[in-house]
């Protein structure tokens, strides 16, 4: 890559990252606009001069001052950028598949355990992301069974018997 | 007293108790090592096996565990980057960068031994001041306890990075996120939408575990090529040279007594406690430090710094309970009770009617904290092997003691929902370079900072108290020089960046 190149390239990450603050920082002062408005509707209380709405209300306050800050810091950012090339974002979503599809199967897992039981949804989810990250080979897939049933099967185990904790159960149990 | 003293000796240097305190050791530090658990969650669990023992053994081998897993929380905290505990908050910042660049043993090492100066300072300081500080930290009403969280917050200026805004922005969110739930005076329901699962608001370690521990392992499968290859975590030639790690940290005397008096000092306040103590010890050495800007790339200073000053909470802890009878925090409770279950009333009267129970607890913690640097400097060796393990495998094995570590702290399904949407704020923040730990920082001490200003001003409406009581104020004063202190010194590093340039 030239030197040209490299320059073009880092301004145009430049004016994504500007644009992926200013989006952020919007959307963020919008909803905490929200909250504010929804705070004032929390009761007063007779006892102290301080309601249930004053401390949120400050602290929204706060924040959508300094949302609005970075919002103001980040548009001359872009008016300096080069605009983006084609094909940016998924040329990001492809150098993040892992951890994309990583945090993929662990939404999955979170959802699931209390249906299909922790040791079920633990045991499918260390095989998926094993099986994710590279574990395809005979050896590779044997290390991977055992270390899915040892932190599934195992752990459940250890916190039924010794530590007397239930941990969730599911529809099969 | 002597009679006490050796009465508490004959009790404590029995095969059996040493042997249940050794046993204590080795759990606490497991347990803390695992993002995720708790010391506090250890203590618990260790509570009803302690029931059978006479009081001292049993109050010795819980000591043990709960000395043990300060020095726990930080192995997680070094080799992967997530704190064990959320008293290692701070030992990420520079013991983890260590690690990354290729010293992971010297940044276990030199944990150990700052927790093990800072466990045995603090003894000393309880065993000495344990009265006149009970007094100080007991005379603190709302408004001093206000100012002094007032005074932690300016340690958000210590961890913003790059960017103050951004810095100050992730610290609002965080003391946001502690609004949401039940309010704290009046038990109304805040933010919740009517939703189930935001009707107990956020529980800190669920934030704690999902803006560390997941978007810290996100971040490690990113690179494709790396995973392919079957990178392990942290590649490197582990070297563990306890001896080196030990002169290296006593040659910081001024850092370990500054550390672990924070320590002390915020565990004898009741409700602070080694979350606050560890990011207030470690600011407070990156203030004082000659060159600050290595702060965050894995200085020696820093580790020393936090975990010096996370262990002397577990003495200063101790210090309301035995002279006053005051629970400092969850785990002083748990021990109060488990004295409480043998028949020992604890209250201003202990050291007086059962002297041989109190000197017997001063002395389990100076050999609890001699057990832990020697198990950990034996042990070190077979942990630090979990550098060698691929990141294939102790991604989703993380992942999964994250999961186990949300639903039993309360047994509810919805925390770990919770914890899913968290992890994937910070690591949105992450990738948009937001600092994280002043979130977790906000989190903390919203809910403490909110209580006591709704406090003070029900039961005096007068706003200036805070300016007159003298402790509030000397407390403000602080805040204050410590936020001139904290600008100043960013404005010389820019004068300094843009003179480079």
């Amino acid at each position: 890559m030239s030197p040209r190149d490299s320059s073009s390239t880092a301004r145009s990450t430049d004016r994504a990252s500007a644009i992926a603050h200013i989006a952020l920082n919007g959307i963020l002062a919008l909803f905490f606009i929200y909250l504010f408005v929804r705070a004032g509707s929390l009761p007063e209380s007779a006892w102290e001069p301080l309601g249930a709405g004053t401390f949120p209300r400050l602290i929204l306050g706060l924040l959508i001052l300094l949302n609005l800050a970075l919002v103001a810091k980040e548009v001359p950012r872009i008016a300096s950028s080069a605009s983006l090339p084609d094909g940016l974002i998924r040329q990001w979503l492809w150098n993040h598949r892992l951890a994309l599809g990583v945090l993929a199967l662990f939404g999955t897992y979170t959802l699931t355990v209390p249906l299909l039981g922790f040791r079920l949804a633990s045991f499918l989810f260390l095989m998926l992301v094993q099986g994710l990250l590279g574990a395809r080979r005979p050896r590779a897939l044997l290390i991977a069974l055992v270390i899915a049933l040892l932190f599934s099967v195992g752990i459940h185990a250890l916190f039924q018997n010794v530590f007397s904790i239930s941990l969730p159960r599911g529809m099969f149990d | 007293m002597l009679d006490a003293l050796l009465s508490g000796a004959s009790q404590l240097f029995t095969l059996g108790t040493i042997l249940t305190m050794l046993v204590g050791v080795v759990a606490g530090v497991i347990a803390a090592a695992i993002p995720g658990f708790t010391i506090t969650m250890a203590i618990v669990l260790t509570l009803p096996l302690t029931f059978a023992m006479p009081p001292l053994q049993g109050v010795a081998t819980m000591l043990a565990v709960y000395v043990g897993g300060y020095t726990g929380g930080m192995i997680s905290a070094a080799l992967l980057g997530i704190p064990g505990t959320p008293s290692a908050v701070a030992t990420t910042f520079d013991a983890y960068p260590m690690a990354r660049n290729g010293q992971p043993g010297r940044a276990l090492a030199i944990g150990i031994w700052a927790s093990f100066f800072g466990a045995l300072i603090s003894t000393v300081v309880l065993i000495i001041a344990a009265p006149p500080l009970a007094l100080i930290a007991v005379k603190l009403g709302a408004w001093e306890y206000f100012s002094l969280i007032i005074f932690a917050m300016t340690v958000v200026a210590s961890l913003v990075g790059k960017s103050m805004l951004k810095g100050l922005m992730t610290g609002c969110l965080g003391l946001l996120i502690a609004t949401v739930g039940t309010d704290p005076m009046m038990g109304e329901p805040r933010f919740s939408f009517d939703l189930q699962l935001l009707a107990n608001g956020f529980p800190f370690l669920v934030v704690l575990i999902g803006v560390f521990a997941v978007s810290q392992l996100l971040q490690e499968v990113e690179d494709a090529d790396q995973i392919k290859q079957g990178k392990q975590l942290i590649s490197a030639n582990v070297n563990f040279r306890p001896m080196d790690a030990m002169r290296e940290t006593i040659a910081r005397p001024l850092n370990l007594i500054r550390s672990s008096l924070v320590g002390v000092f915020i565990g004898a306040v009741p409700g602070a406690g080694g979350s606050i103590a560890n990011l207030l010890a470690y600011d407070q050495a990156k203030r004082a430090s000659k060159n600050p800007d290595s702060f965050g790339t894995g200085t020696p200073e820093g580790v020393v710094a936090s975990e010096s000053g996370n262990s002397a909470t577990s003495g200063g802890g101790l210090i309301p309970m035995i002279a006053l009878g005051i629970p400092g925090s969850a785990v002083d409770a748990v021990l109060m009770a488990s004295l409480m279950v043998h028949g020992v009333g604890v209250g201003p009267r202990l050291i007086l009617d059962h002297g041989d129970i109190v000197y017997g607890m001063f002395m389990a913690m100076m050999l609890a904290a001699g057990m832990v640097l020697v198990v950990c400097l034996f042990s070190m060796r077979w942990f630090l092997r979990v550098t060698e393990v691929p990141r294939s495998i102790i991604v989703p094995v993380v992942l999964v003691c994250c999961v186990i570590g949300a639903f039993a702290l309360n047994n509810r399904a919805t925390d770990i929902y919770l914890l899913l949407c968290v992890g994937i704020v910070g690591y949105l923040l992450s990738k948009l370079d937001y600092p994280l730990a002043p979130l977790v920082l906000g989190v903390i001490l919203g809910p403490i900072a909110e209580t006591n200003l709704r406090r003070a001003l029900m039961s005096n409406e007068d706003w200036t108290l805070f300016f007159t009581r003298p402790i509030s104020l000397a407390l403000l004063i602080l805040a204050l020089i410590s936020i001139i202190l904290a600008l100043r010194y960013r404005f010389k590093a820019n004068k300094r960046k843009l003179s480079q340039t």
